[in-house]
């Protein structure tokens, strides 16, 4: 299916917490601040009931998103208050995929852990954690991925401050 | 080793009392699990990388890959670059098949900017990329081999990874970390006598090849190492997001040159040019390390059909399509994954009408292909386990990029 058959799909099957989906748009011509969106296009799904949209996902006969590609955020802008975590959904069998946006607020960011239900989303959210300090509730094994443990600071957010030093190594 | 305490009593009755005056208790010893740090410097890790062993006696109990002495914060520096200026880095993670990760990084950012890239340019990126996934599975195939113990096929696995690596000298003059594929197409044309020069290491590829399937695929220890070791089921391949040789090797037949064509691949299949290799348990149970490096193997020869393909549709033109000196990028966003030799490598770019990225992820192939070492690991023996590390093909400038 292609991208507009899926989300039709979802709506159709009133999948819990789906939300809009994002189409790419050229720019208003009317509007000059308006520069358009390019790219692919994304569904955006309600944090609350990201679990419930990926099982429904998976299990669904037609839509047999069966692979988790990918999974990681994305910190907009510095003043922004808000993190986009994305899922990347794979379908082995019907040779589709779908791209998946859910915003989370910056201040206590955290979000449900998909390990239970893709094995794949430990890493990555492990790896996602510590770069954005996003909390994933309830994985089972929330240490660094690639990080040392005494690290500070998420290196990931636009906020982000370089350190001068790490254990008597010069950063700079 | 738990049965030991019922026959402590049985040939020591009495604790023998030591020169010192102690107790010896010779055979009512609790045998502990023993904890093997394998790496970081490793010669089977394949780079620096630590896995965490816990082993009874020879079984392997537990095993905890821990990832991250090569981190150099390729996703941050994408950030902090300019578009262009970020493409040196990504021949830096996967340094075997810097060609593929050229292409991944140009065609996210072309997915974004919507430029149209002439014919010469694909077909010209199409050999590369084949090329260079021969030489990556050359590397694979040499030092699999090494890792179990067979010098010989890896020293005539570099013979021919040598020339290829001067094939691409001579078309961008670097030989590992190329940064040819250019957001737009390629950085220059072929120098005169490069196409027939390739063609020819077709034709001589092929009859080596022959040669080294023989020499190893079928050699029988190597069967024996490989057989029936490190079985990983479709179901796990899936619920793991392996992708490439590591899932085909299961049996899944999925490549997503065939399933998601990208550039020429399908018309490529529909031609006849290639075909997907999936493993079939020929040797052992479906999914063990023996299918996964015969997936491999076969891929070499499905890459030299593709090669020889692109170079009888080859046109004159342009290689470069229209994006300007300095390139200038739109609002928005795409996740564009292409087939590595090792899997999905897919970039998410987020623009922001800047000069560089906004985000810029990678998502390597190795760093989930490695994840399912935890699960298949235990239960196997201590000598296995550097058979099924290797049967994963990692390079860890990837996993930890």
């Amino acid at each position: 299916m292609d991208f507009q058959g899926i989300y039709d799909h979802l709506k159709a099957k009133d999948t819990p917490g789906l939300l809009t989906a994002d189409h790419p748009r050229l720019p208003d011509p009317e509007n000059k601040k308006d520069k358009g969106r390019f790219g692919s296009p994304f569904v955006e799904v309600d944090p609350q009931h990201i679990c419930e949209f990926m099982v429904a996902c998976r299990d669904d006969d037609r839509l047999g998103f069966d692979l988790l590609a990918d999974l990681s955020a994305a910190d907009p802008a510095e003043e922004s208050e808000e993190f986009w975590v994305l899922y990347q959904l794979l379908s082995i069998n019907h040779r589709h995929r779908l791209m998946v946006k859910s915003r989370i607020s910056k201040e206590g960011a955290n979000i449900n852990t998909l390990s239970g239900i893709f094995r794949a989303a430990q890493w990555h959210e492990r790896e996602c954690a510590e770069m954005f300090g996003i909390q994933f509730n309830g994985h089972p094994d929330p240490r660094n991925m690639l990080l040392p443990d005494d690290w500070e600071g998420y290196p990931l957010r636009k906020d982000y401050e370089f350190p001068e030093e790490y254990h008597g190594i010069s950063c700079v | 080793m738990a049965t030991n305490s019922a026959a402590s009593n049985t040939f020591f009755p009495e604790p023998r009392i030591l020169p010192g005056g102690e107790k010896e208790f010779m055979m009512d010893v609790a045998t502990s699990d023993l904890e093997v740090s394998m790496g970081p410097q490793h010669p089977a890790t394949h780079g620096v990388m630590k896995i965490l062993l816990r082993a009874d006696g020879e079984m392997v109990t537990a095993a905890q890959p821990h990832l991250g002495f090569l981190h150099r914060c390729a996703e941050k520096i994408g950030e902090n670059v300019e578009w262009l200026q970020y493409l040196p880095y990504t021949d830096r993670y996967d340094y075997l098949a810097a060609m593929n990760n050229n292409l991944g990084y140009s065609m996210a950012v072309e997915e974004v900017l919507g430029v149209e890239i002439p014919k010469r340019a694909q077909l010209l990126r199409m050999i590369c990329v084949e090329l260079n996934r021969v030489a990556s599975h050359l590397v694979a195939f040499g030092t699999y081999g090494l890792d179990l113990g067979a010098f010989t096929p890896f020293l005539y696995a570099f013979r021919e990874r040598e020339w290829l690596l001067m094939i691409f000298e001579k078309i961008c003059g670097a030989r590992l970390t190329y940064s040819y594929l250019r957001i737009g197409g390629v950085f220059n044309d072929a120098p005169p006598g490069w196409l027939q020069e390739v063609e020819h290491f077709c034709d001589v590829f092929e009859e080596k090849w022959k040669e080294y399937y023989n020499l190893l695929m079928v050699n029988k220890i190597f069967v024996g190492r490989t057989a029936n070791v490190g079985v990983i089921t479709p179901e796990q391949a899936k619920d793991f997001g392996l992708t490439g040789p590591m899932l085909r090797g299961s049996g899944v037949s999925f490549d997503l040159r065939r399933e998601m064509p990208y550039m020429l691949y399908g018309q490529a299949f529909e031609d006849g040019a290639y075909e997907v290799p999936v493993g079939k348990g020929e040797m052992g149970q479906l999914g063990d390390c023996w299918d996964r490096i015969y997936v491999r193997v076969v891929e070499m020869m499905e890459s030299i059909r593709l090669v020889r393909w692109c170079l009888g549709s080859i046109e004159e033109g342009p290689v470069i399509g229209d994006v300007g000196k300095t390139i200038k990028v739109p609002p928005g966003e795409a996740y564009v994954a292409i087939e590595n030799p090792r899997g999905e490598l897919g970039h998410y770019v987020l623009s922001d009408g800047g000069k560089g990225s906004s985000r810029c992820r990678v998502r390597g192939p190795s760093f989930c292909n490695l994840a399912i070492l935890e699960d298949i690991m235990p239960g196997t023996l201590l000598a296995d386990s550097v058979a099924i590390i290797g049967s994963t093909d990692v390079v860890i400038g990837e996993t930890d990029r």
